[in-house]
């Protein structure tokens, strides 16, 4: 028995393969799931996911929120974005990450500006966990 | 009569309006393939979306968004048309039922807010019509998730505040080449799945829910409602690019059946051109004999 990773979002699926381990950014903590785990349903907060291949060859990758539903032989992720870690473009994304960080710094001096924040400030989280994904995969 | 060269010139111009018709049909059809591509990758997430919220929805089933309320006050009308013309009655088609949903919904007694998505509706809600309108904006050439999640995100906004007490969406459903039919669908209040399968895995174990189902849903359902606003935004370019094809498929039809008759014309004219000069040359010998 083995452990299936399925990563899906809107755009299809980006991932399915059997796996070791994964570790998902769960909102209330990063957590671990190896084969046979409990039947578990929760969200998840952007961060980089760390994927143990049969192996032991270890893959990483950048998702956005969204939510993990595993089951005994079965992680079912399902989030906005998810970009594996070669797959990131990193001075795009550090050009984004300053960008959001500025246009921030602006709207916070400003009142009534509380649409283009949450926005803003998506697009800056987003950003800097491809830039962690990024680093993380090259460490 | 026309002269010879005037139907020479009218069938040289049908013939490159002939050449752009088929052009666009092809490309059409290009596009099309490419936009059939992206409805059929969205279906598992919305597959799995749906299982998901049907499985939280059972041992939770409050949400702000769920709530039906009893005074409809103002009503929210998402419009999706494409930025493009040329599709024929495609844009026509959604224009008119959402103006006839207008008409009804200020019958009832409510006011009317318009969120309008593609060029063609923001054109034409501009002006008097257009005294309704909260937010306009292009569709673009490439639907992405995050335009559907900024769009959701407004309309949950406003229906959480209180602004809006029902949000419909009227688009164009892509069902085949030649059927885009108008489909009003009822975004807000969420309608919850409904747990047919509940019954068949009643012996498995739940889920364990983490944080707590209530406060999952909170972060479920206004995903939920992207999707079904992806898929609208999703199936109206699939449609588009069908109608337009079509249309320029018989475009190009209408073109051929033109170059046909001006030939047929040309010609005829052509030959009581040679049958006149004949008779000339002809009495002018028998005056000499």
């Amino acid at each position: 028995m083995s452990l299936d990773l399925i990563v899906v979002t809107p755009q299809g699926e980006v991932f399915a393969e059997a796996v070791e381990q994964v570790v998902l950014p769960g909102a209330e903590g990063d957590f671990g799931v190896l084969e046979n785990h409990e039947k578990f349903l929760t969200a998840l907060k952007p961060g980089p996911v760390e994927i143990r291949l049969p192996g032991g060859t270890i893959e990483w990758a950048a998702i956005s929120d969204g939510f993990a539903q595993v089951t005994a032989n079965q992680v079912v992720v399902l989030v906005d974005e998810c970009f594996k870690a070669h797959e990131i473009d990193l001075e795009h994304a550090q050009h984004t990450h300053a960008e959001a960080e500025s246009e921030l710094a602006e709207l916070m001096n400003q009142l009534n500006s509380e649409d283009t924040r949450a926005e803003v400030e998506s697009t800056l989280v987003r950003a800097s966990v491809m830039i962690e994904t990024h680093s993380r995969h090259h460490s | 009569m026309a002269t010879l060269s005037d139907i020479k010139r009218r069938i040289t111009s049908i013939q490159s309006t002939q050449k752009i018709t088929s052009a666009m049909k092809m490309v059409s059809a290009a596009k099309l393939r490419r936009a059939q591509e992206a409805i059929e990758a969205a279906r598992p997430y919305a597959q799995r979306m749906r299982e998901t919220l049907e499985e939280v929805g059972s041992a939770e089933a409050s949400h702000p968004l769920f709530e039906q309320r009893d005074e409809i006050k103002r009503v929210g009308i998402l419009v999706i048309t494409s930025d493009r013309g040329l599709a024929g009655a495609y844009n026509g088609q959604v224009l008119k039922a959402a103006e006839s949903l207008m008409a009804k919904k200020r019958g009832e007694g409510s006011e009317v807010s318009l969120t309008v998505v593609g060029k063609k509706a923001v054109d034409y809600f501009k002006g008097d019509r257009g005294r309704s309108v909260k937010s306009a904006r292009p569709v673009g050439p490439n639907v992405n998730y995050l335009e559907a999640k900024q769009v959701a995100s407004s309309l949950i906004e406003d229906f959480e505040s209180g602004e809006l007490d029902q949000v419909i969406i009227v688009h164009n459903e892509f069902v085949s080449m030649i059927a885009q039919p108008v489909k009003l669908v009822s975004l807000l209040p969420f309608v919850p799945p409904s747990d047919d399968g509940a019954e068949a895995e009643a012996d498995q174990a739940p889920y364990e829910v983490e944080p707590d189902a209530s406060r999952l849903l909170t972060v479920l359902v206004p995903k939920a409602v992207e999707v079904e606003v992806f898929r609208a935004l999703l199936e109206n370019q699939a449609g588009e690019h069908a109608a337009r094809m079509t249309a320029m498929e018989n475009a190009t039809k209408n073109t051929e059946e033109l170059i046909e008759n001006l030939t047929l014309e040309y010609n005829r004219a052509r030959q009581a051109a040679i049958t006149s000069e004949l008779v000339e040359i002809i009495t002018g010998a028998q005056a000499l004999e």
